[in-house]
């Protein structure tokens, strides 16, 4: 049995950091009416969705019936598993919950299944509880008008190393500490994830840090950026992200990353003119919403950082993952405090906490005071943090 | 309770202890007087006074039950306009208590909310109208998107000057105890860049150290809250060392919290100690320019900081 599996929780109790979304889905069951909207549990993955609808389930004493991509499609099928669900109302007492579960990872939503959904979220006498990574995603809008959003948050790392200590302990293993803030930090936010590296490591005789960072589409990334990095600029270099799984943004920040690995001086100057000027198309389609901006994003991101070279190059490079996105979120895990100290304090003399954050040196020995201190009602932790000697 | 926290304490509670500002301040205390006042909107540099013009405007309208009929929020703090919405319905749902037929909402660094979300804003603004008046307060009156600021009174403030400034420190200084020097007080001027709040915390974080306000003292504090390190990331930068340059700005950044448009202000400030030629300091000046320029129209900060680096490692060989 996968741990994921064993340890997966099924009572409300168990679920831990997202009490917000459990107090809403609650609230979902209690007022569910027929005809009303359906509740969609979004976040990234990893982080209980599927988990909670299933909890819920057994904390109602509902019986769930859950759909996948291709039930949607086939109007037949569909019938045929709801037919159980809807006949047998006199029978059992028992309620249900209908789960339709990773919705925008549905093919199948294009094709016509969408509108099946929405007529059952109108029709159904049972609350239908739909779960989605990206509730964003362009062919959701009209299902998000239908339904009640409810977001799940990244498992913080500290609730991920908890709760990997906490399986170790259940299974009587002992791993060190640091491999444990390694996983941690590798899973950014995805607690299954954690869960499985956990299980894999604990299974090897001398457990290390090796084979940890895998887990992705690395092959295709690399494989573009030599391309680019390296090829003549041609028409083909247009389409080398198009085969590359990963969204404009994921693809920026890897360009960023391994610039200067392969270019110097003038080049390095002119591929950061065209990745800059990426950035400022991204920035015009974010203000404008305009999004045919993206044509130039792209042709800049592929043949614009292409034709920055004088010559092809030759050799091999190892291209790096983007690092930055991991040093921001190890710095806020660090900043915790600081952020909310300045929280409280922007709050109490009316500004912005960003401000506060920025002068936070100045603010620092004011907050020495112990009146201050009080009055700004700081944690314990808090005034730990601001009476740690500055490193 | 008087406040620990001298921003607080000595904040302004009558529109006569204002200072700076005169010609703003006579406009909207007989707007507030008159119990009829449009939507406002206040624009211009932090510490000049919008909040607190805001604050004794309800506190003159309410008296004790200020807190009651008032509502502050950041936009820039919020997690997005929906937020907004929702706080701004709660509170608008009720009348207000008195005799004052409107309850205020402050909203604080409005030029931090995208057009789109101006645009959801704005019906905001319509839908409670009758009951709720919006005081809008932005550091950039054209960041604001046309329909709104034809629906407010525009109210533009100035930098404080020197002599501003200098009554209120004087003035905290004789209550608090201090001792300071002209010139110290002169240091604190500079430093404070015309924020008052800037200049006040100042004050209190340096008399936390020692009552006899001296002006190296003063100096050292004003000093820690700039950014620090950016001639270390220009020197790698200058000796063709791209990756040490931009690893340490990226440290820079986020133990200090300092933004993007912070790093530019500071670089443009150390181009000239650097050891270039004077054509290249022009040079440097330009793309630096043209750098904070794409960073306003742009999404990333970090990656116009990396190309303006990027152009130093040109300049360092001399191009």
């Amino acid at each position: 049995m996968t741990w994921t599996e064993k340890y997966r929780p099924n009572y409300y109790e168990d679920i831990k950091g997202q009490d917000e979304a459990v107090k809403k889905i609650k609230e979902f069951i209690i007022n569910f009416k027929s005809g009303k909207k359906a509740l969609m549990l979004h976040g990234p993955p990893g982080t209980g969705k599927t988990t909670l609808a299933h909890v819920t389930a057994r904390e109602s004493e509902s019986e769930i019936f859950e759909l996948n991509a291709s039930d949607l499609r086939n109007k037949n099928k569909l019938q045929e598993i709801l037919k159980p669900a809807i006949e047998q109302k006199s029978l059992l007492q028992q309620g249900k919950i209908i789960l339709v579960d990773e919705v925008d990872g549905i093919s199948a939503v294009d094709r016509g299944g969408l509108g099946e959904l929405l007529s059952l979220i109108d029709s159904s006498e049972y609350p239908v509880i739909i779960t989605a990574n990206d509730i964003w995603n362009k062919k959701l809008n009209p299902l998000r008008k239908k339904a009640e959003l409810v977001q799940l948050k990244e498992i913080s790392y500290n609730l991920v190393k908890d709760m990997m200590i906490h399986i170790l302990r259940k299974e009587k293993l002992f791993i060190d500490n640091e491999i444990l803030t390694k996983i941690a930090i590798n899973a950014k936010g995805d607690l299954r994830a954690a869960i499985n590296d956990l299980q894999t490591i604990s299974r090897t005789e001398h457990p290390s840090l090796i084979g940890l960072d895998e887990r992705n589409k690395e092959t295709d990334i690399f494989n573009a950026l030599k391309l680019v990095f390296k090829g003549k600029p041609t028409k083909e270099t247009l389409n080398v992200f198009n085969s590359v799984n990963m969204n404009m943004d994921e693809l920026i920040l890897w360009v960023e990353e391994n610039i200067p690995s392969e270019y110097q001086g003038e080049e390095l100057a002119k591929a950061y003119d065209a990745l800059s000027k990426v950035d400022v198309f991204k920035g015009r389609i974010y203000k404008q919403q305009y999004w045919r901006f993206l044509v130039y994003e792209n042709i800049l991101l592929s043949y614009g950082i292409s034709a920055s070279k004088k010559d092809i190059k030759t050799g091999f490079t190892s291209y790096k993952k983007p690092t930055r996105i991991l040093k921001i979120w190890l710095n806020n895990q660090r900043t915790a405090k600081k952020k909310s100290i300045s929280q409280k304090y922007a709050r109490y003399v009316h500004v912005g906490h960003k401000r506060a954050m920025n002068e936070f040196p100045i603010i620092r020995n004011i907050l020495k005071n112990p009146d201050i201190r009080q009055e700004l009602r700081l944690t314990e932790e808090e005034i730990a943090y601001l009476d740690k000697p500055l490193t | 309770m008087v406040s620990g926290i001298w921003t607080e304490k000595y904040r302004p509670t009558k529109f006569s202890d204002i200072v700076g500002q005169e010609d703003i301040i006579k406009r909207v205390e007989s707007l507030t007087n008159s119990l009829n006042i449009p939507h406002l909107m206040f624009a211009g540099p932090a510490g000049t006074g919008k909040s607190t013009l805001a604050l004794v405007v309800v506190k003159q309208l309410y008296g004790e039950n200020w807190r009651d009929n008032y509502l502050e929020l950041n936009a820039s703090d919020e997690r997005g306009i929906n937020i907004v919405r929702e706080k701004v319905k709660n509170f608008a749902r009720t009348k207000s208590i008195g005799n004052v037929p409107f309850k205020v909402i402050f909203l604080d660094e409005a030029d931090a909310l995208t057009p789109e979300a101006q645009q959801a804003l704005r019906r905001t603004m319509e839908n409670y109208s009758s009951t709720c008046r919006f005081i809008l307060s932005c550091n950039y009156s054209s960041k604001i998107i046309d329909p709104i600021q034809s629906r407010c009174a525009i109210f533009r403030f100035k930098l404080l000057e020197k002599k501003d400034i200098e009554k209120v420190v004087q003035r905290i200084a004789i209550n608090e105890n201090l001792t300071i020097s002209p010139e110290s007080a002169e240091i604190l001027y500079e430093g404070s860049e015309g924020d008052c709040r800037k200049a006040i915390n100042i004050l209190q974080s340096t008399a936390a150290i020692s009552p006899t306000i001296t002006s190296e003292l003063i100096s050292t504090i004003i000093s820690s809250a700039k950014p620090k390190d950016i001639k270390i990331v220009l020197d790698y930068a200058l000796s063709g060392d791209f990756q040490k340059s931009r690893e340490k700005l990226l440290d820079v950044m986020l133990k200090e919290s300092i933004s993007g448009q912070e790093v530019i202000k500071a670089i443009q400030k150390e181009i000239w100690n650097l050891p270039v030629e004077p054509e290249i300091k022009v040079k440097l000046t330009e793309k630096t320019g043209e750098a904070e320029f794409r960073m306003v129209e742009g999404s990333d900060p970090f990656i116009q900081l990396q190309a303006l680096l990027a152009s130093f490692v040109l300049a360092g060989l001399g191009k």
